[in-house]
């Protein structure tokens, strides 16, 4: 009997399998779906010969940057808004609900107007879509904070910046995270737009390009490149928060969890 | 304080943000702090979508979206309820191994898919509402996988041991219990679909709200751009926060689901079952916009390919110049 990681392990390698093996017996047209042996070895050449090394890396930097500028930004926000000033969170939650609506595609535009067409406007929009989850989601974590917990904490003594780094922080850390993920699924769906829209360099704009002549093999490679970036950063939050939060391990491991929280922030 | 006045200043305090937001909006442009060229005040954006609502522009643009937008919903729930039923019910092993397989594919970046669609189902609506379906197909099939599964089984015994039958299991037992997640699912299929609706029609299309935008600004109508802009913002606010008030009321019973974490205040809801005559008018205004709305897709794509020839391509790309970037 297989263990369930074979099992997926083995599923997973029938899918390429017969990614592979479909188009090369001509049961669907490779011109439609090149199989992937065709586009691994179009992505490798593109990527030792061609200028895709180029495309991904600065794909990545924006993505990058516009993250941890949100986190950056977003986090300490959240945790001052949550923790310190309860009046003034509430005061300005609905603009920020309102905020966190505004796609920055549809602000893309009036966002030009104020920063230019260059690198600033496009890590600003990804910076804008990823600020709200992280914002929404650290301050939902002080709330979910167990008063208990800091009843005893307080009374044992415990000073403001030991409550904070030893109490509060370690007990919303698992809702910050959430946030960081979501922020990071935000920052690669929308670099993919921003790339599309009008940049002459990263994967969105060699995507559209190739779309744009014909050339089917090189969409499923920059298709392939960007799913599997977002997979392993998203991967990479999660062993990240699985080596931090290690005391919260119950229930990590559904995925719903990313979903359930995107529910506030739109 | 009296209850009613703590509650006012509640009211207050929670909107003041806003208010204070819009009126800077307001002041900025007219004492010139910004340029009202780029920066029109809010209540020359106002009038704006007033004006552009009365000329009947508006309302085309949200009926062809709000086609695109039912029609890739729709199409996912058909598709996604049975899949998550069977996944959640049927085939739990199956879905345990199928689970990395489509957690990757939900994370399939769907600005990227839109070229791939583009080549199977050519320039016309159909990849436009493929991509829709697709973005909300996810949601929905994990959240109907986890409602279906956490059914209580007790309820699942006991009308198994009175010799339910199939049918009656799925539609009188599974489907209210799990109704509760699977509309949280819906909800946030929703938003998305709002979200990558407006950005995919501003990256192609020939209408719809996003295209109005978009249209607005490559002809520099700058508040248009505004009223485009604090449209789409108004209602996809209004979209999420009426599908949560709804759900408030729908499931008032399932206030001890894990899924209701709206903090505590929600008892002052009254509970609403909608009988067969609000089914009737839900199903009616439905099949009406996707009539209506269908026409008038057809319509607007029709005219678009008029034009498409001395139009040139300029609805492919942003507007911007194109190369201006780095």
């Amino acid at each position: 009997m297989l263990s369930l990681f074979q099992k997926r392990v083995l599923l997973i390698l029938t899918l390429l399998a017969l990614w592979e093996i479909f188009p090369r017996t001509g049961m669907v047209d490779r011109l439609l779906i090149p199989p992937l042996s065709a586009v691994l070895q179009t992505a490798y050449d593109l990527f030792v010969h061609g200028d895709l090394m180029k495309h991904t890396t600065l794909s990545l930097k924006r993505a990058l940057v516009g993250l941890f500028a949100a986190v950056f930004l977003g986090l300490p926000l959240g945790l001052l808004l949550g923790g310190w000033f309860p009046r003034l969170q509430q005061a300005v939650e609905p603009l920020m609900e309102l905020f966190a609506q505004a796609n920055p595609v549809v602000l893309a535009h009036i966002i030009i107007f104020f920063l230019g067409v260059g690198e600033v406007a496009r890590t600003f929009i990804i910076g804008w879509l990823c600020i709200w989850p992280i914002i929404f989601c650290s301050i939902s974590g002080i709330h979910s904070v167990d008063q208990q917990l800091l009843k005893a904490a307080r009374s044992m003594g415990l000073g403001r910046l030991r409550l904070f780094t030893q109490v509060v922080l370690p007990s919303s850390a698992p809702s910050i995270f959430t946030g960081v993920r979501l922020a990071a699924g935000y920052a690669f769906i929308m670099l993919i737009a921003s790339e599309m829209m009008g940049a002459n360099t990263g994967l969105g704009y060699f995507v559209v390009m190739s779309q744009e002549s014909y050339q089917v093999t090189n969409v499923f490679a920059g298709a392939l490149i960007v799913t599997l970036l977002a997979v392993a950063t998203d991967g990479l939050i999660r062993y990240a928060e699985k080596r931090i939060v290690i005391w919260d391990a119950a229930g990590r491991e559904d995925f719903l969890n990313l979903k359930s929280s995107a529910a506030g922030s739109g | 304080m009296a209850g009613i006045d703590s509650k006012q200043n509640n009211i207050i305090l929670r909107w003041s943000g806003v208010v204070i937001f819009l009126l800077l909006w307001e002041i900025a442009p007219r004492l010139d702090w910004v340029d009202p060229y780029f920066l029109p005040s809010f209540s020359t954006v106002i009038f704006e979508i007033v004006r552009l609502f009365v000329s009947g522009y508006l309302g085309i643009h949200i009926l062809v979206s709000l086609w695109r937008a039912l029609v890739g919903l729709s199409s996912a729930l058909l598709l996604g309820l049975p899949i998550g039923y069977l996944l959640g019910r049927r085939f739990v092993g199956a879905a345990e191994v199928l689970q990395p397989v489509l957690v990757s594919l939900s994370q399939v970046n769907p600005f990227s898919l839109l070229p791939v669609f583009l080549l199977f189902l050519g320039i016309g609506e159909t990849a436009k509402v493929a991509v829709m379906g697709w973005v909300s197909l996810w949601p929905i099939v994990f959240y109907t996988i986890t409602a279906t599964r956490s059914v209580d089984p007790l309820l699942l015994k006991m009308s198994a041991s009175l010799g339910i039958t199939l049918k009656d299991q799925i539609f009188k037992v599974i489907l209210p219990a799990s109704l509760p997640t699977i509309f949280v699912g819906i909800r946030i299929s929703a938003g998305l679909t709002f979200f990558i609706l407006m950005a995919a029609e501003m990256l192609g299309a020939s209408a719809g709200v996003g295209y109005l935008v978009h249209n607005a600004a490559m002809n520099y109508k700058i508040p248009a751009i505004y009223a485009g802009a604090t449209f789409i913002v108004l209602s996809g606010y209004f979209l999420n926060k009426g599908l949560l008030y709804l759900e408030r009321l729908l499931f008032v019973w399932q206030e001890k689901s894990s899924f209701s974490p709206s903090s505590g205040g929600s008892a002052s809801v009254p509970a609403w079952r909608p009988g067969k005559r609000a089914a009737v008018v839900a199903a009616t205004v439905f099949v009406l916009l996707l009539v209506i709305g269908g026409m008038e897709v057809q319509r607007v794509n029709r005219e678009a390919a008029d034009i498409w020839s001395d139009n040139e391509k300029h609805q492919r790309h942003f507007g911007m110049p194109v190369g201006g970037g780095e």
